[in-house]
C-alpha cells in the first residue's frame, strides 16, 4: 500500500535552534501514528511544517502523491489534511456551531456575488452545513450538540478539545492530525475521547489519523505506529511495546540514570 | 440566555404591536431630536436615550424580546419601516435643513455599514474609508462635468474604480496587521488627501464646481418632488436616494454575514492561525473586505457630489475617516442596526450641540463617552448567530 503522506528529511531551523533534524516519517491510508517525545522535542514543529504553517529548511511533504512542501495552510486543508492545536485555539467569541460550520469552509464554495446574487442558493448552503454540524456535534462525547449557541470561549476545557476535533472532522479529512487531544482531560474523559477516535476510525476505515501525546494510556489504544522524537530527531519507531522497551526511548523519557540501572 | 429567550416568546400579536410600536417611537424620537433647539431640551432627549440604553444593560431580556417580536413580525416590520422612512420627508414638510441633516445620516450610515465589514466583522482597523468615499465622489463628478455622463452611469464606474483602490491599499496592507495595518491605511488616506489636493485636473483645493444635478425619467433632482399634491423641498429627491442606498448597504452587510463569508471574516477576526488551519485564504478575505469597503463607500461618494454639486479636498479628509469609525464602534461592531444608530447619533449630536457654542465639542465628547460607559459594547453589540427556528 501507498502512504498517504510521507515525511522526508525534514529539517525546521530556527536561527541557531534546530527544531527537527532530518526527520522521516509516513502513514498509511487508514492507519494511526502516534508521535511522543518529551517536551520541546520538535512534535508540534513537524505538524506546523506538514500543515504549510512554517517553511521547512529542507526535506519533503509528499500527500497524497502531490508534494505539499511550503504550500500554504488553505491549500493543504483543501488537500485533506485538518489538525487541531496544542492550545485550543478555538473562535472564542463565536457560538459552538459557527465554529464547526466554519471548520466546512473548503467543502463549500460561495462567493461574494453567490451571496449577493443567489442569496436562495447561499441559504440553503448554509442550511445543510448546519445540519451536518449538528450531527457531528452530536456524533461525539460530551454534550456539544446541547451547548451548540454558546460562545466557544465559554465551553470547559475537555469540550474546547471535542470542539477542536469536531471543527477539525468538519472538513472531511483524509487525515486528522491531532496534537495532544487530552490535555486537560481527566481519566473518564480520556476514555471517552479513545472511544471517539475507535468509532471515527470505524465508521471512516479510510481516515488516517495522527497523533501527538503525552499520556500513554491514548498511545496504548492504538499502539501498532509510535515514532518517538527526541530534540528533533527521530529516535524510534515501531509498535508500542517495541518503542517503549527502546533503550534511547527510556532515556529520552526518564533519563540516563534510570535507563541504566 | 437561552432560558430568557424562550421565556420572552412574544405571541403573534404582541410581536407585532411591539414591531410597530417600537418603530414609530424610534422615529418619534427622530424627528424629535432633529427638531429640537434650545440646549435643555437637547439635554433632555439625550437623557432619555441613555435612560433607554441603560435600561437595555440592565435587563437584557429586552433585547431578545425585541428580536424576538421582529423576527415573529418581520414582514409587518419591514413594511412599517418602509412607510416610515417614506412618510419621514412629509411629517418634516418644507424643513430643508432637516432633510439635509437626514441625508448626510444616511450617507454616513453607509458608510459605516462599509467599514463595518472591515472593523467589525474581520477586525481590520482601515483609516482609509474616507478615502474611497472621495474617489467615489472624484470619479463620478470628473465624469459627469468632463463627459457629460449620467449621474446613474457614474454610479457603477465610481464603485468599481474604488473597488480597485479597495484592492490597491488591501493588497501591501496584507503585509502588516493590528497598529501597523491602521498606520499603512492612514498613509494612503493622506496620500489620496493630498493627490486630490494637487493635481490639476481634479481642480486642486478648489476642488469641483457645478456638479449637475442627476435626472430620473425627466424629473431633474433639482426641482421640487411634487407626490399626489404634495410639494416636497428638491433635498427630497435625495433623501430617497440615500435611503434606496441604505437598502442597499442593509441587504448586501445582510447577506455577506449571513453567508460563509461573513463567518470566514468572522474568524479571521478571532485567530488568524487558526482560519488558516480550516482553510481560509486569510490574506484574499483581508483584501475582499477593503474592495467592498471601497464598493458602498463609493456609491455614498457619489451621491453625495452630486447632493451639494461641490466637491474639495476638504470633505474627504482623515477626520471622516475617524468619524466613521467612531460611528462603528459607538453603534456596536458587526450589527448593522447598531451601526446605523451610531451613524445617526453621530452625524445629528454635532449639529444640535451647536446650543453649547464654544463648549459643542467638549460637550459632544462627554456625551459619547458617557454612552460608552453605559453600553460598553456599544449601542446595539454582535449578536450570535441562530440558524433554524427563531431568528
Amino acid at each position: 500500500m501507498s502512504a498517504l503522506l510521507k515525511v522526508e528529511n525534514l529539517t525546521m531551523r530556527f536561527g541557531g535552534l534546530v527544531a527537527l533534524n532530518d526527520v522521516s516519517l509516513s502513514i498509511d491510508k487508514g492507519a494511526v501514528l502516534a508521535v511522543i517525545g518529551p517536551n520541546g522535542a520538535g512534535k508540534s514543529t513537524l505538524f506546523n511544517v506538514v500543515t504549510g504553517v512554517y517553511r521547512p529548511t529542507s526535506g519533503r511533504v509528499t500527500f497524497d502523491g502531490v508534494d505539499i512542501t511550503s504550500r500554504p495552510s488553505y491549500e493543504v486543508v483543501d488537500r485533506g489534511i485538518a489538525r487541531t492545536f496544542q492550545s485550543s485555539r478555538l473562535f472564542s467569541d463565536l457560538s459552538v456551531l459557527d465554529n464547526v460550520i466554519i471548520g466546512m469552509h473548503t467543502r463549500t464554495k460561495t462567493g461574494v456575488l453567490d451571496a449577493l446574487f443567489r442569496p436562495g442558493a447561499s441559504r440553503r448552503e448554509m442550511a445543510a452545513c448546519v445540519e451536518k454540524a449538528e450531527t457531528l456535534l452530536k456524533l461525539g462525547s460530551g454534550g456539544l450538540f446541547e451547548q451548540r449557541y454558546r460562545p466557544a470561549g465559554t465551553l470547559a476545557q475537555a469540550d474546547r478539545r471535542r470542539l477542536e476535533i469536531a471543527r477539525a472532522l468538519a472538513s472531511q479529512p483524509k487525515l486528522l492530525l491531532l496534537d495532544e487531544p487530552s490535555v486537560g482531560m481527566d481519566d473518564t474523559e480520556t476514555d471517552a475521547l479513545v472511544a471517539d477516535i475507535a468509532r471515527l476510525r470505524a465508521e471512516n476505515p479510510e481516515l488516517s489519523v495522527i497523533l501527538i501525546e503525552h499520556d500513554m494510556r491514548v498511545v496504548e489504544a492504538f499502539p501498532q505506529h509510535v515514532t518517538c522524537i527526541d530534540y528533533g530527531s527521530k529516535i524510534a519507531e515501531g509498535d508500542f511495546a517495541a518503542v517503549r522497551a527502546d533503550p534511547r526511548v527510556q532515556e529520552a523519557y526518564l533519563g540516563k540514570a534510570v535507563a541504566h540501572a | 440566555m437561552q432560558g430568557s429567550v424562550s421565556l420572552a416568546a412574544p405571541g403573534k400579536a404582541a410581536a407585532a404591536a411591539f414591531a410597530i410600536a417600537s418603530q414609530l417611537c424610534g422615529a418619534a424620537f427622530l424627528y424629535l431630536i432633529l427638531k429640537v433647539d434650545g440646549g435643555w431640551q437637547v439635554v433632555g432627549l439625550l437623557a432619555l436615550l441613555g435612560f433607554g440604553f441603560y435600561l437595555l444593560e440592565r435587563l437584557p431580556w429586552i433585547g431578545d424580546y425585541a428580536l424576538a417580536s421582529f423576527a415573529r413580525a418581520s414582514l409587518l416590520a419591514m413594511v412599517t419601516a418602509a412607510v416610515v422612512v417614506v412618510a419621514f420627508p412629509f411629517v418634516v414638510g418644507s424643513n430643508t435643513y432637516m432633510l439635509h441633516l437626514l441625508i448626510v445620516a444616511q450617507l454616513y450610515a453607509v458608510l459605516a455599514l462599509a467599514l463595518n465589514f472591515q472593523l467589525g466583522s474581520a477586525n481590520i482597523p482601515n483609516f482609509a474609508t474616507g478615502a474611497s468615499y472621495g474617489i467615489g465622489a472624484y470619479v463620478s463628478a470628473l465624469l459627469a462635468i468632463n463627459f457629460g455622463i449620467s449621474f446613474w452611469l457614474t454610479l457603477p464606474v465610481a464603485a468599481l474604480a474604488a473597488t480597485l483602490f479597495g484592492f490597491i491599499i488591501g493588497i501591501p496592507s496584507m503585509r502588516t496587521r493590528d497598529t501597523y495595518l491602521a498606520l499603512v491605511t492612514i498613509a494612503f488616506g493622506v496620500v489620496v488627501q493630498q493627490l486630490l489636493n494637487n493635481f490639476s485636473w481634479t481642480g486642486g483645493p478648489n476642488g469641483l464646481v457645478g456638479i449637475p444635478a442627476p435626472s430620473l425619467f425627466g424629473h431633474s433632482f433639482a426641482d421640487p418632488l411634487v407626490i399626489f399634491g404634495w410639494k416636497l423641498p428638491s433635498q427630497a429627491n435625495f433623501y430617497y436616494l440615500s435611503a434606496a442606498l441604505v437598502v442597499v448597504a442593509i441587504v448586501t452587510a445582510h447577506r455577506l454575514h449571513g453567508s460563509r463569508i461573513g463567518l470566514a471574516w468572522n474568524a479571521l477576526r478571532a485567530d488568524e492561525i487558526a482560519a488558516k488551519a480550516q482553510g481560509i485564504n486569510v490574506a484574499w478575505f483581508k483584501v475582499l473586505a477593503f474592495a467592498v469597503d471601497a464598493f458602498l463607500a463609493a456609491f455614498a461618494g457619489t451621491i453625495y457630489a452630486f447632493y451639494v454639486s461641490y466637491i474639495s479636498p476638504d470633505n474627504f479628509t482623515f477626520l471622516v475617516s475617524v468619524t466613521i469609525m467612531t460611528m462603528v464602534i459607538v453603534g456596536g461592531m458587526d450589527n448593522i442596526f447598531g451601526v446605523i444608530v451610531g451613524a445617526f447619533l453621530l452625524t445629528i449630536l454635532p449639529e444640535k450641540l451647536r446650543a453649547f457654542a464654544d463648549y459643542r465639542l467638549l460637550f459632544f465628547g462627554v456625551v459619547i463617552i458617557g454612552f460608552l460607559m453605559i453600553r460598553p459594547q456599544g449601542f446595539f453589540p454582535q449578536r450570535m448567530r441562530r440558524y433554524g427556528g427563531d431568528l
